[in-house]
């Protein structure tokens, strides 16, 4: 009877543990949520303005907000915008993670004078947030002609890139270095068992590093707005910030149509993102 | 001997420091007349100018037009004018040096003169411009700067801005002839006098439960809420030329009449007129029938008509009809006139007229073009009488040239003659001025604060006067130790 009733209690208390657990999570959720959610209604907003609206929510839905997003550009030519950010978030994506895999490669595999110092200084640089070097970033830019270019940007997107190499480092840390000492038995040069045997095993990681080097650029607002001063070279970001006082809805409707893509990526590669995270969380 | 070195060095270094600080200083000295000399008259050839202009000027079509014109007038020198698409108030001084920044900018005084003593705009040679002789001397005083004796001008004016007051026509009382006309001038007590706009907004605001108002403004725009001070005595700047830094005047005179009526106007509205709420939200709200009357410039009066457009849309007119019926209904005039007083409700005694606080926009030149003569030619030409009547025309702004603004008469007319008549106090042209709005905005904030919260600290016209002589001091101590 008494083991029965612990058993009935236990079971109760797990049950309440698992309720109460599932209330906090859909409370957390729907913090997390409903800005989100607030976004995508006044994007449908009809009227367009923040201030017509019925409380919280707009009055009337309509798509006019995303008609006038692709086919008003005179003055916001929001089609422009998009494809400079893909432009600029690809290129620093494909340029920033070749880097950053090639320099966390060095770092776990080779030993030479001063690498210890390098890893100690890169940490530390890594710990100063990047707007700190604005000023000196845009002084920089104007004497190699880089303002105005989107090249520009994607230089030093791909050139910070390497700086947080501790992740990828710590996951080429884990590969066996029995797999190079074989190859190299085999006649492989440096760059062949990198190329043949780390690359291949190290596909988590390289989703993860592109995704985070993509995602940066994409929705980076101050170096592009520093950079960028010609209307028709401005990224999404710099150019929703430009729009009028009484264009909310557009506004709303151009942040829905940015988050789209990233959405979608991680959704496709969200398996690869978490091998690759956890994968270069600990040394084994 | 190692002393003697040591003595001999330093002293070589101070000389040469010495040497170098008064050549550079009178270098500085010669370097006005040098750089107006770099408009010799000779028109550089095959080159490009890039334009800066405002962003109504490119959506109403007009900078397309003025390029195009202007392209076609000096095909045969090489000379092409373009957009230089960049953001409106783009800083000169952060892209100019380095060669990004526009050949020739559009802004207003304020933003333009602030260029000057880093030299990043050039002194123009005024007088050989057709527009000199027709355009307000008044208005040209907004770009002068004086220095060792000799005055420059370093913008031409374009359009004279001023604070209007913007209402709803049907909105008016049906009996308004009646009951809100004491003088029978055809013109309604509400937009002809404040103490009558006061009392309408009260009736309003008590028979909708506070859910619709009358006036409504951010009263902590300090660009809007000074001309209560400066009607009543009170001034920025003094000297001369209203650029005397040393001289700060809010709380001078009889200005804290002003502080009074902002309190009163407080009382009308609601808590949202202590921060920029209103000055967002009035496009539309005017639109929905919420307020009655705003102040603002008249280079968002497109704005007002679309969002009114748009309402009389969703009632069920079509869009023609709601587009005539929006420019019908909404109408722009001067700021209605103050008592005498200083008391709202004081509806039977004399009146002043209200001088508001404005700005000249207009054309400069980057000191850092590479083609100052075709960029003069440009403002030349942009500031020619069928260029400026056809920006009046398009953009709905007020000329600064007379023969235009009596051409279009009306506001425009009513504009320049405020200006000329000193009922539009100028911005002043200094940089200093930066560190006059946040001590100014957070007190009118608080005069509106403490009326819809009932905190009570501004109720005698001494406590007025103390918080003025505080604004006053603040400006002085952030103007003196920056300076510093």
């Amino acid at each position: 009877m008494s083991k029965d009733k612990k058993r009935i209690k236990r079971r109760c208390k797990k049950t309440l543990d698992v309720i109460i657990t599932y209330c906090i999570l859909i409370i957390v959720a729907f913090i997390f949520f409903f800005p989100c959610l607030w976004l995508i209604l006044a994007s449908f907003s009809k009227s367009g303005s923040i201030y017509s609206f019925d409380g919280f929510f707009p009055k009337e839905y309509g798509l006019d907000a995303f008609i006038t997003l692709f086919t008003d550009t005179v003055m916001y030519n929001y089609q422009r915008w998009f494809l400079n950010t893909l432009f600029i978030a690809s290129c620093s994506c494909i340029l920033g993670t070749l880097l950053t895999i090639l320099t966390a490669y060095c770092m776990s595999r080779f030993r030479f004078k001063s690498r210890k110092a390098m890893m100690k200084t890169t940490l530390v640089l890594g710990m100063f947030p990047s707007f700190m070097g604005t000023i000196a970033v845009y002084l920089i830019m104007t004497q190699f002609h880089l303002v105005n270019q989107m090249w520009g940007l994607i230089l030093i997107y791909s050139a910070q890139a390497p700086m947080g190499y501790m992740v990828q480092k710590g996951f080429f840390d884990t590969i066996p270095y029995s797999i190079d000492e074989a190859a190299r038995i085999d006649g492989a040069s440096n760059f062949e068992i990198f190329r043949k045997f780390i690359l291949p095993m190290s596909k988590p990681m390289l989703v993860y590093t592109a995704l985070t080097s993509f995602t940066w650029p994409w929705s980076d607002f101050i170096l592009p707005k520093m950079l960028l001063q010609d209307k028709n070279l401005y990224t999404v970001a710099v150019g929703l910030m430009s729009l009028g006082e009484t264009e909310f809805a557009r506004f709303a409707a151009g942040s829905i149509i940015i988050a789209i893509p990233i959405i979608i990526l991680y959704f496709c590669l969200v398996k690869y993102m978490i091998n690759g995270m956890s994968a270069g969380a600990v040394k084994e | 001997m190692k002393k003697n070195l040591v003595a001999l060095i330093t002293h070589f270094c101070v000389i040469s420091g010495l040497l170098i600080s008064f050549g550079a200083l009178s270098l500085v000295d010669l370097s006005s007349n040098e750089e107006q000399s770099k408009f010799t008259g000779e028109l550089e050839k095959n080159v490009t100018i890039r334009v800066l202009e405002n962003d109504t000027a490119k959506e109403t079509g007009y900078l397309k037009e003025l390029l195009d014109a202007f392209n076609e007038a000096y095909k045969d020198y090489g000379i092409e004018a373009k957009d230089a698409n960049m953001d409106q108030y783009t800083d000169l001084e952060t892209g100019g040096p380095y060669g990004y920044g526009p050949d020739v900018l559009y802004q207003a005084n304020d933003a333009i003169m602030k260029y000057v003593s880093g030299r990043h705009i050039l002194p123009l040679p005024i007088e050989e411009l057709e527009c000199y002789e027709h355009t307000s001397s008044k208005a040209f005083d907004a770009y002068k700067y004086k220095m060792n004796d000799q005055t420059y001008y370093f913008g031409v004016p374009v359009n004279i801005q001023q604070p209007l007051l913007f209402y709803r026509k049907d909105l008016l009382p049906s009996d308004w002839k009646e009951k809100w006309d004491k003088d029978n001038n055809d013109v309604p007590d509400m937009v002809e006098y404040w103490s009558s706009l006061y009392s309408y907004s009260k009736e309003i605001v008590d028979n909708s439960s506070r859910q619709k108002f009358g006036y409504m403004k951010s009263l902590n725009d300090g660009y809007f809420a000074s001309g209560y001070f400066f009607s009543y005595g009170g001034y920025v700047f003094g000297g001369e030329d209203e650029n005397d830094v040393y001289d700060i005047g809010f709380s001078k005179n009889d200005s804290y009449l002003g502080g009074r009526i902002i309190r009163q106007l407080a009382s009308v509205m609601n808590l949202e007129c202590t921060e920029d709420t209103i000055t967002r939200n009035s496009y539309s709200r005017l639109a929905q029938g919420t307020y009655f009357a705003t102040m603002t410039t008249p280079d968002v009066y497109s704005l007002f008509i679309k969002e009114l457009t748009n309402q009389y849309i969703k009632e069920g007119l079509s869009k023609e009809e709601a587009s005539n019926k929006a420019k019908e209904n909404l109408i722009v005039k001067d700021v209605p006139l103050l008592p005498k007083s200083g008391d709202l409700l004081d509806q039977e005694g004399p009146t002043i007229k209200m001088k508001v606080m404005g700005g000249v926009n207009g054309y400069a030149i980057s000191s850092y073009t590479k083609a100052p003569n075709a960029s003069l030619e440009f403002v030349k030409f942009a500031t020619s009488y069928s260029m400026i009547k056809k920006r009046a025309q398009m953009l709905s702004i007020s000329p600064s040239r007379e023969d235009v603004s009596k051409e279009e008469g009306g506001l425009n007319d009513m504009i320049y003659e405020n200006l000329n008549n000193g009922d539009i106090y100028v911005m002043p042209s200094v940089r200093e001025l930066a560190q006059v709005w946040t001590p100014l905005q957070t007190f009118c904030a608080q005069l509106a604060d403490d009326v819809l919260n009932n905190k009570g600290k501004f109720e005698t016209d001494e406590s007025i006067k103390d918080g003025l002589k505080n604004v006053d001091q603040q400006i002085y101590d952030a103007i003196h130790t920056l300076n510093s």
